[in-house]
């Protein structure tokens, strides 16, 4: 598969202090990429030098097939971006802003008008097309400034926050219009605090904290870090069946809480028929099990916990 | 075939359109153009009727024809006349530092502050076509009000003039070319200042009141012009045009630098 966007010791620097600090990445084209990170952790500055807009201290990168630094036009051309602050003109009607940051990335005005129509009708702002973008609540601007980072049909889109301080329903809306941009086959790279929102839209997720701590699909970052598991309830107190469990030769780890009996397992698919049995030899009385399901939140605070403690 | 439009002309006409919704600006922009317009009018035509014959013969004035051939053989009205509206000519230099310092300090600290610079730059606009159209917006209406006033004054002071020989001393060939060729200098300095101040400041008005800084060798030359030590000559005329390219092209030279996509995103505070 051909990555859209690719890194190779991206390093930058602000004097002495180091802001991202050899970033390997291949993303491949057509996928959602979540890029999780503390407040500081450099995702701003990562964002920034793939989309062409300050330059690398040192390492490579390419975006679409441009080298970073070298062929940054052609970058800025091919990628869309959605910064941490929405940045509208005040003054312009949506639809003005709109049409005026496509003809700044080259679409031809008519084309423009069109694009400018649908996206404010896929984003249910039509209503608002000729209304001045200083009334706007934070939602309109955020769904208006989504629409600008699309309107020349980039390959790659670069979303920062999306849905930072939206109300559910706009969440929803942006979060349903990052899966069409998705079915479009447009690889995103999505920066977000909102783990579940990343659970529920990436197919690739790397932590980072000014150096790349993991990367992976959801499940393969729960698994690599927790483990896989089954979580069983049983009838009264489950502490004296996590002995039991813990007897097995393919068992990891049993823990036991209120009820709730966790066992840590590598092929739980294989291995769940011989636990329950054996649980329910030694005289459970099971309610039921169930595969255990780590957050993402779990993975990402894991991951950084790892990295504090060095 | 739809073509896609100059980059240039395309946030030129953004800017217009922001432009002619800010009231507050507009009359900011439009009050010292009328006042200056107005108000050499109304003290030439004072001078040319009410001046006494005794003031025309004060050893000073004696002195300042000696200096200035232009006031050769002038009556005491004339010369009353001539002296007055001279030293006021001299401030429509002042308006291509005031109004570009206005309309340059919303259009960059404005951008600046509803965060609209990064989106900006995001595009494959160049930073030379941003700057450029920012100069531009900056430059080209100044440039047009200043002269425009400057008209109205020639005009309107054809009609006050007690003589031909007043008019042709004060639209003197030397006022002429100060304005033709200073008024787009000052303009262009004035803008590149705004965004050197754009890169510390981001209040629109903390940067005017910066930039109007440069008003200060513009009092030089009234003052100059006022105690008889300077003469609006050609000469003198092309001489400041040259110091001012000089000055201009350093000064953009420092905006160019400074308006640089990594400069604005990391180190404009």
């Amino acid at each position: 598969m051909v990555n859209a966007i690719e890194t190779n010791g991206l390093t930058r620097k602000f004097g002495e202090r180091v802001a991202v600090d050899k970033l390997d990445l291949a993303i491949p084209q057509g996928k959602v990429f979540g890029f999780l990170g503390p407040n500081g952790a450099g995702k701003t500055t990562t964002v920034r030098m793939l989309a062409a807009l300050i330059a690398p201290t040192a390492g490579s990168a390419t975006v679409n097939g441009h080298e970073v630094g070298r062929e940054d036009t052609a970058i800025r051309r091919s990628v869309g971006i959605l910064t941490e602050t929405p940045g509208l003109y005040d003054r312009l009607t949506a639809h003005q802003n709109l049409v005026f940051f496509a003809q700044l990335y080259e679409v031809p005005e008519k084309r423009a008008i069109g694009r400018a129509d649908y996206y404010l009708r896929a984003l249910g702002l039509e209503e608002r097309r000729n209304d001045k973008v200083g009334g706007f609540s934070k939602g309109m601007r955020q769904k208006l400034a989504l629409a600008r980072a699309v309107m020349h049909e980039p390959a790659v889109v670069f979303l920062d926050e999306p849905t930072a301080g939206l109300d559910p329903e706009a969440s929803r809306t942006v979060r349903q219009f990052v899966k069409e941009l998705r079915s479009e086959g447009r690889t995103i790279f999505l920066t977000t605090h909102n783990l579940p929102e990343a659970d529920e839209l990436c197919d690739l997720i790397g932590v980072f904290q000014i150096r790349l701590l993991q990367i992976g699909t959801p499940a393969h970052l729960r698994s690599l870090l927790f483990g896989r598991g089954t979580v069983i309830k049983t009838e009264g107190d489950a502490s004296r069946w996590a002995s039991v469990a813990t007897a097995l030769p393919f068992v990891r780890q049993a823990t036991a809480q209120d009820g709730i009996l966790s066992v840590t397992l590598d092929d739980p698919d294989a291995q769940n028929p011989a636990l329950v049995h054996a649980l329910v030899a030694a005289g459970a009385s099971i309610r039921y099990v169930e595969p255990m399901a780590h957050s993402l939140e779990d993975v990402y605070l894991e991951l950084l916990d790892e990295k504090n403690m060095g | 075939m739809d073509k896609a439009p100059n980059k240039v002309v395309l946030i030129l006409r953004k800017e217009w359109l922001e432009l002619r919704q800010q009231r507050v600006l507009l009359l900011g922009m439009l009050a010292p153009p009328l006042i200056f317009a107005v108000m050499p009018l109304a003290f030439a035509s004072f001078a040319g009727q009410n001046l006494m014959e005794e003031d025309a013969n004060m050893p000073n004035l004696n002195d300042l024809i000696k200096l200035n051939p232009a006031l050769e053989g002038m009556g005491p009205l004339e010369l009353g006349q001539t002296l007055i509206t001279q030293q006021f000519s001299i401030l429509f230099l002042l308006l291509p530092v005031i109004l570009p310092s206005v309309i340059a300090s919303y259009s960059i600290i404005g951008e600046k502050t509803s965060r609209t610079l990064e989106p900006v730059l995001a595009t494959p606009v160049s930073t030379r076509e941003l700057l450029l159209a920012k100069c531009l917006i900056g430059v080209v209406p100044s440039v047009l009000i200043t002269w425009l006033v400057a008209t109205i004054f020639a005009i309107g002071l054809s009609f006050v003039a007690v003589s031909p020989r007043v008019l042709e001393a004060i639209i003197s060939p030397g006022w002429v070319l100060v304005l033709l060729l200073c008024a787009p200098l000052l303009c262009l300095i004035t803008v590149a200042a705004t965004v050197a101040i754009s890169s510390r400041v981001s209040d629109p008005r903390t940067a005017q009141q910066i930039s109007v800084v440069l008003i200060i060798p513009i009092m030089g030359l009234f003052f100059g012009q006022l105690t008889g030590l300077l003469i609006l000559s050609p000469i003198l005329a092309v001489i400041g045009a040259i110091i001012l390219a000089l000055l201009a092209a350093a000064s953009l030279w420092i905006a160019s630098a400074l308006f640089q996509r990594e400069t604005i995103l990391t180190r404009w505070s």
